[in-house]
């Protein structure tokens, strides 16, 4: 078989043409880089060069004798599947990007390690958030609707006052089944009013949209191109607009209602390789200088006190809070969620 | 056989148009392969990334799902190697008209394997490339402007 011979000999020339050029690249990179390494898992807003890992990663790299490697992923149940395939085997040091509705996922097979925290530093908001000691919270924000005062007369006080003719059409709000300021409103609204009243709520909100996006950076890419007037985010988003547009047109209504909170988590899988420097990330993660590339970056409040201190987001007005008090667990959110997608249908 | 590789146009000249799709197949391959070879395909732990993001939404039988958690995922450097490989194979063969046939069955194999895990964003570009595969072993694309009609007068034979 003269082709098998040739094919064969074709393909042993490249694989040993390949393992050449790829041991000659190695010996002769210039930017060899033989320090060990930290995986550290985050979303990929957080790991993006607008977001605020690669701040830490040239803050962390200057004193740790390491070389931090972030692995993004698009959202956090893809980050916890991909901790479980590759985090025995290839290693994950620290994992950042957890919500409230995570952290039952997140616990499931698998083990986190014990952090070792001083919780008097802590925000008095977050020291609720402490209760398990190996995953900690690193930012946190309230929700709220976020719009222009110049678009208003009167900004809205209360939920109702958003079912007024000048917010016809005029909303954007995030799916719940896909991003996790959409699942906050709706456990939210569902812990204010009950269920079967929140659904009826949402029958009538619901034709007051513009529409519904699947992501938080969607939506708020709406209002930012003013197809919209208002947007459920943050109360730290006006923030944002003061900072880049020089803007204070831009404010974060204040709800009778209150307003629920999200938290952000980290933590360092029982599976970490380089668990060592994995605990000083955690460490500079919630120190002073950590905390303020956070906050400046992410646009979030800082969990250590003194941090916001003396910037815009110490002027952020206090906001009445009303955090979820029981999270349903995984498979009433399921049930929850489905039957947010029947009524959005229209069943 | 520098002649042969001309030569063919005069035998297997309808095939030309066929030797046309197939040196750009085998230069975009070599494109891909470049900038995966210049990159960090084999540095950093992509191909494991990007398969763990595939599993959850695979329907592929269990036998294979546990052969990629167990073995491509842990062994990621030697499959990223062997994939990157295999690419410049491709690229080298298609160009060069040389052992096309048994080429294209690996190229179908490649891609297939990459139509499974690169989500139904890449399914049609994948879809497309095996479809192009399967032609070229089916004609013998390297017969034409390809120094397998060099072998194929000598020796003739399925498979130049």
């Amino acid at each position: 078989m003269v082709v098998l011979k040739n094919f064969i000999i074709f393909i042993l020339f490249i694989f040993a043409s390949l393992f050449a050029s790829v041991v000659y690249k190695k010996n002769h990179d210039s930017n060899k880089d033989n320090r060990p390494v930290i995986r550290v898992f985050g979303s990929s807003s957080f790991v993006s060069q607008w977001g605020p890992g690669p701040g830490l990663k040239d803050l962390f790299e200057k004193t740790c004798e390491c070389r931090v490697e972030y692995m993004d992923s698009a959202d956090s149940t893809i980050m916890l599947q991909r901790l479980k395939s590759e985090g025995r085997t290839i290693g994950a040091d620290v994992v950042l990007g957890l919500d409230q509705f995570d952290l039952e996922l997140a616990t499931q097979g698998q083990e986190w390690k014990k952090i070792n925290l001083d919780e008097s530093s802590f925000e008095e908001e977050v020291k609720p958030n402490l209760v398990q000691s190996n995953l900690v919270p690193y930012d946190w924000s309230l929700l709220s609707f976020v719009m222009r005062k110049s678009d208003f007369k009167q900004l809205p006080q209360k939920l109702d006052d958003l079912m007024g003719t000048d917010f016809k059409g005029q909303i954007v709000m995030e799916d719940p089944r896909t991003s996790s300021p959409g699942q906050q409103f709706l456990l939210w609204l569902i812990q204010l009013k009950g269920e079967e009243k929140a659904f009826q709520f949402l029958t009538n909100f619901n034709q007051h949209l513009h529409s519904y996006a699947p992501s938080w950076s969607t939506a708020y890419g709406l209002f930012q191109k003013a197809q919209v007037k208002a947007v459920w985010s943050y109360v730290t988003s006006p923030v944002y607009h003061v900072v880049e547009d020089k803007s204070t047109d831009v404010v974060a209504i204040d709800l009778q209602e209150g307003h629920p909170a999200q938290f952000e988590f980290a933590g360092i899988p029982s599976t970490c390789k380089n668990c060592e420097a994995a605990e000083k990330f955690m460490a500079l993660l919630l120190s002073k200088e950590g905390q303020k590339i956070v906050m400046e970056k992410n646009y979030m409040f800082p969990v250590i006190k003194g941090v916001k201190e003396g910037t815009l987001f110490a002027s952020v007005p206090k906001y009445k809070v009303t955090t979820l008090q029981v999270i349903p667990n995984i498979s009433d959110r399921e049930r929850i969620l489905k039957k947010w997608a029947a009524r959005r249908r229209g069943e | 056989m520098f002649v042969a590789f001309f030569e063919s146009v005069k035998y297997v000249g309808h095939l030309l148009p066929i030797a046309f799709l197939r040196v750009y197949l085998g230069y975009y391959y070599l494109q891909q392969a470049m900038i995966q070879f210049r990159g960090d395909f084999l540095l950093r732990p992509r191909l494991a990334a990007q398969i763990a993001e595939a599993i959850p939404n695979l329907h592929v039988p269990q036998w294979y799902r546990f052969f990629l958690e167990t073995m491509v995922i842990p062994n990621w450097q030697i499959f990223a190697f062997g994939i990157l490989a295999l690419q410049f194979a491709i690229a080298l063969s298609y160009l060069l008209g040389y052992v096309v046939r048994p080429i294209a069955l690996i190229g179908i194999i490649l891609s297939f394997h990459m139509l499974i895990l690169s989500g139904p964003q890449m399914e049609d570009l994948y879809k497309t490339f095996i479809a192009i595969h399967v032609i070229m072993a089916w004609v013998g694309a390297g017969r034409c402007l390809g120094l397998d009609y060099y072998f194929f007068k000598r020796r003739r034979g399925i498979w130049w």
